[in-house]
């Protein structure tokens, strides 16, 4: 018997093989062309022939899959395990701090598609090590039955490349947004938010090393704000463009000067 | 994760379902407020198209105009569905979180980090126009790799939710037993993952002729809007507000005490999901007749108003069986689910409307009232399902009047402007009347004034849309515990509900 969704799926298919058929009858297709996928005449007007056809094969292939899995329903996958019991529907996942750190790298990647290919190859390594980390967090959580273990051993074979690898990601990206930011500033702007930008993190370190007992929350949304705020300001600023740059003289050995816009 | 996380480090690495969907819904309240705050500064213009002096031209027109769609859908309307369908689905279909709960969380992260991609290319003089004329040309890429992640999250998160319909139910509930919102996800994904695909391929081929070298190029970078239209129009946008008819399945015969037609109900669904396929309407590889002039195009645009029939149908059984018992604590999702069914069904008569060549309502404003409606729909549907499904999301009893308040007011403002749209589409007004600006407007006709109720209109909208963010923080600051099963209902969703807050 044909399952519901097997049933959606075919249905899908089905329809929308006769509705290429018939966009491509009414679109100057000729008496062959629509039924062959063009092998023997024309199909008429391609792009919506062409994409109908995707369709149909698409919902067609997800079709068979729901009939070969029966919906996936967990009475037929625990027959197909021979098990008296369906299986869990989900073994609990926890937090993961890697989703958020692959799609920031993600965003630095396509960013780097436009601004500039170190930026690209930056975001590009982000992405792979977020990769390889959460990998190792899947493995490490089916390593044993406790997380508290599971997450020291994955800990101790982590720990000494995340934490150098990470600062040294932190420190590139931070000098690069600052650099765009200084860039696009006028030659006094540029030496005044150099100055702004130093005194107030000497300032905020200072005050910070005050009060030892700042509650940790607050510590990290500072410095989170601050951070997405370079990135923001360096995106901003990369988008604008540099401040001109002139030659003195006009040939390329001579001094650049630089000067307002 | 060990017991003393912080709150900032619980936020960043949560895979809690009930948690990402209040990300979803709280960024997507912000999308939405952006999207109608430039559609209401586009329209501002509007009133005096011969001198379009307040934002410097019609390139800057263009930009807030291309911003308020592109934003409306993928910025507000899709987050917002996947938001509801993050928290619920789950729940109806008995799975104890989303399938895939970590690519869940990437999902949005990604659509986050897009959306900001996207906003700050559009703020930046980039945006969907042709680069050259007031647009540079770098900030337009930035726009286009924003709205590429944007679809990347929307996809990513949307195969979580399918993934969990299918596969992720528990045991004894077959496809054809799952509550009506899981069901339309279900035919609402599957629609999406077979056309965000070739949006997808759309930017990469406008990106790629903006930034490749000439040899490969295309000759679509004068014309990108041109290659994405088709994802902000007439069929497609019945694909943004297919999980509408699952959301007011689910609420009105609850609300009434009445069984649904389910049968009648999935096939309405699976029928205007299937007509609904848009992603062969595009009008730049247009030839000859255009595309939606072609038989296909029309006889889709009618039937999709059979669709909307068929489950009007449905639901009105219920109506007609229950409608003595109606409980009055549901007055608000189910008043909002009405409002949301009448605006979809006005949206798909006007999409049979544009589609009849004798009134000659291609590319007037006809074109974007149809959209209005639709969108709308699916906005006031979505408040109604947040009031229906709001203690689910916000582990909170959920305070129903501002809810009402915002659907209301986006229904009246959004319905407005559909309105005057639609009229002026019928006296010939341009979609973008930013083209040509001395020739767009009609100087001293009843556009002028038809215009300026397109500014009340979204204003309206606007302020709903403020109502609705505010509303949401004071809910999720509420000390009020949630019911566990305030309207009665008996899908899985409501039989765990106790001690979610």
């Amino acid at each position: 018997m044909l399952t519901k969704g097997t049933k959606f799926w075919l249905a899908l298919c089905l329809a929308a093989m006769v509705a290429a058929a018939f966009a491509g009858y009414t679109t100057g297709g000729d008496e062959t062309g629509p039924l062959t996928l063009g092998w023997k005449g024309a199909v008429g007007n391609h792009i919506v022939y062409g994409t109908l056809m995707m369709m149909s094969a698409a919902t067609g292939l997800l079709a068979m899959l729901a009939s070969a899995f029966r919906d996936a329903d967990a009475d037929a996958v625990a027959q197909l395990l021979e098990t008296e019991d369906a299986p869990d529907a989900q073994i609990k996942t926890g937090p993961s701090v890697w989703p958020v750190i692959g799609a920031a790298g993600f965003a630095v990647m396509m960013l780097g598609l436009v601004l500039h290919p170190a930026v690209f190859v930056a975001g590009l390594l982000i992405v792979v090590a977020m990769g390889i980390e959460w990998t190792m967090t899947n493995w490490s959580e089916k390593l044993t039955g406790d997380p508290v273990r599971n997450r020291e051993m994955r800990e101790n074979l982590l720990r000494p490349i995340e934490i150098p690898l990470l600062s040294l990601v932190g420190i590139g990206v931070l000098v690069l947004a600052v650099s765009r930011i200084l860039l696009a500033s006028s030659v006094n702007g540029a030496v005044i938010v150099a100055t702004v930008v130093g005194v107030g993190i000497f300032a905020l370190a200072f005050f910070v090393s005050t009060r030892p007992t700042l509650p940790r929350a607050l510590l990290q949304g500072v410095l989170a704000l601050g951070f997405v705020a370079i990135i923001v300001g360096g995106i901003v600023a990369a988008a604008n463009g540099e401040r001109e740059f002139h030659q003195k003289g006009g040939t390329s050995n001579d001094t650049l000067v630089e000067t307002d816009h | 994760m060990s017991e003393n996380t912080t709150v900032i480090e619980r936020a960043v690495t949560t895979t809690d379902p009930a948690l990402l969907s209040r990300y979803w819904i709280g960024a997507a309240g912000l999308g939405l407020f952006l999207s109608i705050g430039v559609g209401f500064l586009a329209a501002l213009e509007r009133l005096d198209l011969s001198t379009a002096s307040i934002f410097d031209g019609a390139d800057v027109i263009f930009q807030l105009w291309s911003a308020h769609r592109v934003g409306l859908v993928l910025l507000a309307v899709l987050p917002l569905i996947l938001g509801l369908a993050t928290a619920v689905v789950p729940r109806q279909v008995g799975a104890s979180s989303l399938v895939f709960p970590r690519m869940a969380a990437a999902g949005f992260w990604v659509w986050l980090f897009g959306a900001a991609i996207t906003v700050t290319g559009f703020a930046v003089d980039g945006g969907v126009g042709a680069p050259g004329a007031t647009s540079q040309t770098q900030a337009v890429a930035i726009t286009l790799v924003g709205i590429m992640m944007v679809l990347l999250g929307i996809g990513a998160t949307t195969i979580c939710v399918l993934t969990t319909v299918v596969a992720g139910r528990s045991s004894g509930m077959s496809l054809g037993d799952v509550p009506a919102f899981s069901w339309s996800m279900l035919v609402a994904g599957t629609m999406w993952m077979l056309t965000l695909p070739v949006l997808m391929g759309n930017l990469l081929l406008v990106y790629v002729d903006l930034r490749g070298r000439s040899a490969v190029r295309f000759g679509a970078e004068e014309a990108i809007w041109e290659q994405l239209s088709w994802a902000f129009t007439n069929p497609q946008v019945y694909l943004w507000a297919l999980p509408l008819l699952g959301i007011v399945a689910d609420i009105i015969p609850v609300s009434v005490k009445a069984k649904l037609n389910t049968n009648r109900m999935f096939g309405a669904i699976c029928l205007l999901g299937f007509v609904g396929f848009g992603a062969y309407a595009q009008t730049y590889f247009d030839l000859g007749t255009p595309v939606r002039q072609e038989a296909f195009s029309v006889v889709a645009a009618f039937v999709a108003v059979l669709a909307m029939l068929m489950a009007l149908g449905a639901l009105a059984g219920s109506l007609r069986n229950g409608a003595k018992e109606t409980d009055a604590s549901s007055a608000t999702p189910l008043v909002l689910a009405m409002l949301s069914l009448l605006l979809l069904l006005v949206g798909t008569v006007v999409g049979a409307l544009n589609a009849v060549e004798s009134l000659d309502l291609a590319g007037t404003s006809a074109i974007g009232a149809q959209m209005i409606f639709t969108l709308a729909a699916m906005l006031v549907g979505m408040v109604a399902g947040l009031s229906w499904w709001g203690d689910l999301v916000a582990g909170r009893a959920t305070p129903q009047r501002p809810l009402l308040i915002t659907g209301l007011l986006l229904t009246l403002g959004l319905g407005l402007v559909g309105v005057a749209d639609l009229i002026n589409g019928f006296n010939g007004l341009n979609d973008f009347t930013g083209a040509v600006l001395s020739e767009a407007g009609n100087s001293g006709s009843a556009v002028d004034t038809l215009n300026l109720i397109v500014v009340i209109g979204l204003g309206m909208a606007l302020v709903g849309a403020l109502n609705g963010m505010i509303s949401g923080c004071q809910h999720l600051r509420s000390s009020e515990p949630a019911v566990a099963n305030p309207w009665g209902g008996t899908t899985l969703e409501w039989s765990d509900n106790e001690g979610s807050a």
